[in-house]
């Protein structure tokens, strides 16, 4: 008989999260491309920030408060556990995508609204800065260590993602950007854009928040099975080791004992 | 193709390659897993998982 098997749960909420997320997203797309009027000063480059604005609000907010949340729930010994590890790592892998994607599609409304595709502007180099610490933290998280000691230091390395965060938020303010700060939303919450526009702009965070949410879940049960397969490896290698040394063992006994018609008087 | 259309594509798509990503990811260690836990079915001669006996 096999051993019982460890297997992450397949909860049914994330599948239909996963559904509703494309079904959203493929609407966000329908609406910003085809039905959404032409921005009275953009024109059509404004369809790029249906995509933009919530891309970097998942990149920062969302990855930002599961990866540090899950960092600091882990480093706190009351509440240690390698779920918010696994949680953390999760995010912050799905949070490069998303880091990336907010900087391509920002380069791409760059180009033609700026004239350039880059510049070294606060919001854009703390953002990359974003994406930089998050593959640092994943090239650290593949260096062969014990779970326990692996789990320490990629909750260390998240801090530093922690101090990246605000600088984002508020480079805009800090500093003098080429970036603008909110245009949609003032600070009394009032939207500036035609109903169809302000619809598809929160629909575009549903979409990409509920994409994020199943792309977390996927990645948490690859993290788990990632584990179960280490720690079954362990074990099988433990027991060969053991037969082994035991086989060692009863083989040396063996040769000590005296053979016949020779030790014996 | 205008700037508008390629953030679109390129959004779509790298979001749908990583998703088919880690859903065979996902696949990948699952089959890993069972593999790693077959070697005691294994030495005692019965057939292996995904095997025809």
């Amino acid at each position: 008989m096999s051993a019982p098997t460890v297997r992450p749960s397949r909860p049914r909420w994330l599948d239909v999260v996963g559904i509703l997320g494309v079904v959203a997203l493929g609407f966000t797309v329908w609406l910003g491309l085809w039905i959404t009027p032409p921005d009275v000063v953009q024109g059509n480059l404004a369809r790029l920030l249906y995509i933009h604005p919530p891309l970097a609000t998942v990149a920062l907010y969302w990855v930002g408060a599961v990866a540090v949340g899950g960092s600091l729930l882990y480093l706190w010994p009351r509440t240690r556990s390698l779920f918010w590890d696994r949680l953390a790592a999760s995010a912050v892998e799905v949070g490069a995508v998303f880091s990336a994607l907010t900087l391509v599609t920002g380069s791409l409304w760059g180009r033609p609204a700026w004239g350039t595709w880059w510049t070294w502007d606060a919001r854009l180099t703390s953002t990359a800065l974003l994406l930089l610490l998050e593959v640092g933290y994943l090239a650290l998280r593949r260096v062969p260590a014990d779970p326990a000691v692996r789990a320490r230091r990629c909750a260390v390395a998240a801090l530093l993602i922690a101090v990246d965060i605000p600088l984002v938020h508020f480079s805009v303010d800090w500093w003098n950007t080429l970036h603008q700060g909110g245009t949609f939303i003032d600070p009394g919450f009032k939207i500036h854009a035609s109903t169809s526009m302000s619809w598809t702009f929160l629909l575009g965070f549903v979409a990409f928040s509920l994409v994020f949410v199943w792309l977390l879940g996927v990645r948490y049960q690859v993290e788990v099975l990632q584990d179960a397969v280490g720690d079954q490896e362990l074990e099988v290698s433990l027991a060969e080791r053991w037969d082994e040394d035991t086989e060692h063992i009863g083989g040396d006994l063996v040769g000590q004992a005296p053979a016949p018609g020779r030790g014996a008087p | 193709m205008s700037y508008v259309d390629a953030g679109y594509a390129v959004t779509l798509v790298t979001l749908l390659v990583y998703a088919v990503g880690l859903v065979l990811r996902r696949r990948r260690w699952e089959r890993a897993l069972r593999m790693v836990e077959a070697p005691a079915t294994e030495s005692d001669g019965a057939p292996v998982l995904g095997e025809r006996s």
